[in-house]
């Protein structure tokens, strides 16, 4: 009996340090990944050859030796600065991210926690960052930073409703919160959501790509206009946190679009037996071909102006959202 | 208890007026910023994102050279003024000469003004570039830089071949062009000519150029959010942009068809055929719009310029060891890839100038921005700026 | 070549092509006008600068304000060649207006005092003229009345002189001399101390 009980109990301390270890080299492998897939489909659209030289061949370790770089760089903290806040934010903007991990499923039962507000918590979590980021725009002393910050903060405001309300009609569709429940219930139904809700999809996307202030929503760092806003003034492992948040935040965002709208970790066809092993790889390659379209139009588009994006977001993708889930709920009860 | 209505009202209406008074914040745009171009400084009050009073600050380039030229002779000064507009280098240099050929009444042989000719309008698709590269960049989209870019150096490499220079050819020589011109070694024995094959090369950069053109067109005008970004944006009116001086694609975008190569007789260019390109609404678009279009109207003069090129002979009219430009004051102008470039010139008969005003483009053209950037967005501040396509070392001279 | 004299007396007698333009221009303004090498220059006195410019913009349709400068003219300059012939000491204060359609251009050009160069601003009649005449103010030292703000345009705030005034050295030419002979003369301060020193 106690027997058994002491190892639950190092069963969940040492199952929580795994994990935590999990996490911990998956968001730096991540942001390299990505980073890099970066660097060269950039490369590729712009007609350049991008990083060449470093590791050899590829330029593979070109990231590896970035990062090397950001920790020898000095530690800048601007003498006006709100010392305290300004260390506190890439933290809590790292963290943000980190924690949507959690629920992600990368399989049949390969999740770290399935929780049963599982989509809940991840869309309320994903806001921590912006708090962050609104929290290192107006500690940094510098009005740049602080115009990024109230730009990230009044796009997080716009954009946060039609995330949520483009998860609705999912949510309605699956009949449960659990982000397992919603891979099952595709795997029950069938077919992917993005098949019916494939206006939520859209939606999820482009509020998806304004939550990741990227280009064509890149206000709040707007590098033309703002000198990089919020991230001006940050220099060594501390923008390293904002440059691995960024990219860890776009694996994120992709996997929960791809759990909700793609089938996840399952693809038609593939017996079920196999998606134990076969389910990363599945989503993975889900999430590459996401994250892939988002490069995409980082480097096609231009960037829109605030104010442009707030009438996007309140005259045209709220009520989208609206009238998509009054068609599903209409549609789940007739039928 | 006593409620005293009087304070209470007095309260309330205080807190109004608090409500509403928001304190304003002073922005510092530049001197080092990515999109002044260099070290332009605007400081701008700013009330949430519009800016008002916005106060351009220059000088942080300015070398003197009006003051310097009255030290150097009429050979040298071609060095300086290369570096005024250093994107289009070339075309600094032709006002200058032509004016000093006009006091000297000279008569260029007719192959070196269409050598001239040619350089000033490869000066003009490489600034135009320069543009077509940096303006989508300042709205956010980096990748139709490399486009522009990779076919100015197409042009550039060409512009190297013959005047040895990229930015600063110092190619003009006073009656003509460098002897030697770009002829392989420099033994006297060589025609001083044009390199070998460079008009055919010429001929296809120029048709890859106009193919380019497409290009930047489809990824550009076919973008959503670039029209949004510039349609009726930093409207300028024509009666505005002329009483401030604005001149060259900026004027034209307003729906002035004037352009200095039709009025003007600093180059044979009325021998071509070519049309002056105006826009409708002088909005920020239309700004780049009239800029791609010259850029195929350019190519289209050059490849003009090379069918009818006159054969080879001498680029040097007869001038003797020691320029002195007889007494005299003139004013030339031309018509420079950023707008009117104009030299006055006035000698008396030494072997430098007296005075020589230089009337540059981008001045006059950035002077509209206290009036064109009053209570706008301060995104759009970068939109409109960088549709005006200033050089600095043309606004500081 | 020779050219027979009559020849050349017919070319003086030939009219400039622009003669005629000149003149309106001339008459307009009610002032001189002269040609010279395809720049048509119009002289006007100095109270009548402001009228001058009206007349340009509302009447001659010249609405394109180009620049506008100053020449110091000098018999003593501390920097550059000196003129050959003695001049009268004076500030001649120019602008270039032009149309836009025909391309035709004045030169307006008007004498100023030079102890004490001072004229009404053009801001009124043509708006641009605000930065060309802060650069005049800070180069040439005149003063423009009712200009708003008349502040360095280009010289730093505390920058004493008139750069453009021919009195105003051209420091590197007073420790360097031109031109040409810079590579055989030591520099100023490396010359041999004087052999006069007294030895007191």
């Amino acid at each position: 009996m106690i027997e058994t009980l002491t190892s639950v109990f190092e069963n969940f301390w040492v199952s929580l340090a795994g994990k935590l270890l999990l996490v911990a080299l998956m968001v730096p492998l991540i942001g390299m990944v990505l980073g890099f897939a970066e660097m060269k489909l950039s490369a590729k659209m712009q007609a350049r050859v991008g990083p060449y030289f470093a590791g050899g061949r590829w330029g593979w370790a070109q990231l590896i030796a970035d990062g090397i770089k950001f920790f020898q760089k000095e530690d800048i903290i601007p003498e006006e600065a709100d010392a305290p806040v300004f260390k506190a934010a890439p933290i809590l903007v790292l963290v943000g991210t980190v924690a949507l991990f959690v629920v992600i499923p990368f399989g049949p039962g390969l999740i770290f926690n399935d929780l049963d507000v599982g989509i809940f918590y991840a869309l309320a979590i994903s806001s921590l960052s912006t708090v962050g980021v609104l929290m290192a725009g107006w500690s940094s002393a510098n009005k740049y930073s602080l115009i990024g910050g109230l730009r990230a903060a009044g796009q997080l405001i716009a954009y946060e409703l039609p995330l949520v309300l483009a998860v609705v009609g999912t949510v309605i569709m699956a009949g449960t919160m659990s982000m397992q429940g919603i891979v099952e219930a595709q795997i029950a139904a069938g077919y992917p959501y993005v098949i019916l809700q494939f206006v939520g999809f859209g939606i999820f996307m482009i509020a998806a790509l304004a939550e990741l202030t990227r280009i064509p929503f890149d206000m709040p760092i707007a590098e033309s206009e703002l000198v990089m806003g919020y991230v001006t003034e940050y220099s060594g492992f501390r923008f390293l946190f904002f440059f691995l948040a960024e990219f860890a935040n776009m694996f994120t965002m992709s996997a929960i679009a791809a759990t909700l709208f793609l089938g996840g970790y399952w693809l038609p066809g593939v017996p079920e037996d196999v998606l134990e092993f076969a389910g990363p790889f599945i989503l993975l390659g889900k999430v590459f071909l996401l994250a892939f379209a988002m490069i995409w139009f980082r480097w096609t588009f231009p960037r829109f102006r605030e104010d442009q994006l707030q009438s996007l977001a309140w005259k045209w993708l709220v009520p989208l959202a609206l009238v998509n889930i009054a068609v599903t709920a209409i549609l789940k009860v007739v039928l | 208890m006593v409620i005293d209505q009087d304070a209470m009202r007095h309260l309330s209406e205080a807190q109004v007026s608090v409500e509403l008074a928001t304190e304003d914040m002073t922005l510092n745009i530049g001197p080092q910023h990515p999109s002044t171009h260099g070290v332009l400084r605007l400081v701008a009050r700013v009330d949430g994102e519009r800016a008002y009073d916005v106060k351009p600050v220059i000088g942080y380039m300015h070398r003197g050279y009006e003051k310097l030229s009255e030290v150097r002779t009429y050979p040298q000064i071609t060095a300086l003024i290369n570096r005024i507009d250093w994107v289009s280098g070339y075309a600094n240099e032709v006002p200058f000469i032509v004016a000093a050929e006009k006091l000297m009444e000279l008569e260029v042989p007719q192959r070196a003004q269409y050598i001239r000719l040619i350089l000033t309008e490869m000066a003009r698709i490489s600034s135009h570039l320069v543009f077509m590269a940096s303006y989508p960049l300042e709205l956010g989209a980096a990748t139709p830089l490399f486009f522009a870019l990779r076919e100015r150096e197409r042009v550039l490499d060409l512009l190297e071949g013959v005047t040895g220079g990229r930015f600063h050819p110092n190619f003009n020589r006073i009656g003509g062009v460098k002897p030697n011109a770009g002829a392989g070694p420099t033994t006297r024995k060589t025609p001083q000519d044009l390199p070998a094959g460079f008009l055919n090369d010429t001929r296809d950069a120029m048709d890859k150029v106009l193919e380019v053109c497409d290009e930047i067109e489809d990824l550009v005008a076919g973008n959503e959010i670039i029209l949004a970004r510039t349609k009726g944006i930093g409207i300028l009116p024509p009666e505005v942009a002329a009483a401030y001086g604005v001149s060259g694609p900026n004027l034209r975008a307003s729906g002035v068809a004037f352009d200095l190569r039709k009025v003007e007789n600093y180059l044979p260019y009325e021998d071509f055929d070519f049309s002056v390109v105006t826009g409708e609404n002088g909005d920020c678009w239309d700004r780049w719009w009239v800029r791609l279009e010259e850029i195929r109207e350019s190519a289209k003069i050059i490849q003009q310029a090379i069918d009818g090129m006159p054969p080879s002979g001498t680029l040097q009219a007869k001038v003797p060891k020691i320029i002195k430009v007889p007494a005299g004051e003139t004013y030339v102008r031309a018509e420079n890839p950023k707008g009117e470039m104009g030299y006055y010139l006035v000698s008396d008969g030494g072997l430098g100038p007296y005075r020589l005003k230089i009337r540059s483009a981008s001045f006059s053209n950035i002077s509209i921005l206290p009036w064109i950037l009053e209570g706008i967005l301060v995104p759009d501040i970068i939109a409109i700026m960088g549709s005006l396509d200033f050089v600095l070392g043309d606004v500081d001279r | 070549m020779t050219s027979s004299p009559s020849e050349t007396e017919a070319a003086e007698v030939t009219e400039h092509p622009l003669q005629g333009f000149a003149d309106a221009v001339a008459e307009a303004v009610e002032g001189t006008a002269e040609i010279h090498f395809d720049t048509v220059k119009v002289t006007v006195p100095a109270d009548r600068w402001l009228d001058t410019h009206s007349v340009a913009r509302d009447e001659l349709d010249l609405v394109f304000f180009s620049w506008l400068s100053a020449i110091d003219w000098s018999n003593e300059v501390a920097a550059g060649d000196p003129l050959s012939d003695e001049v009268e000491e004076r500030i001649e204060l120019m602008t270039t207006v032009g149309d836009l359609t025909e391309g035709k251009r004045v030169t307006f050009s008007t004498t100023l005092d030079k102890a004490s160069p001072s004229i009404p601003t053009l801001i009124g009649v043509y708006a641009g003229a605000n930065w060309h005449e802060r650069e005049a103010a800070e180069m040439f030292g005149i003063d423009f009345e009712g200009h708003p703000e008349l502040v360095h345009l280009y010289l730093p705030n505390g920058f004493i002189g008139n750069p453009l005034r021919k009195s105003y050295p051209l420091l590197s030419r007073e420790v360097k001399p031109w031109p040409g002979t810079v590579d055989v003369e030591a520099m100023p301060e490396k010359e041999e101390p004087s052999t006069e020193n007294p030895e007191a």
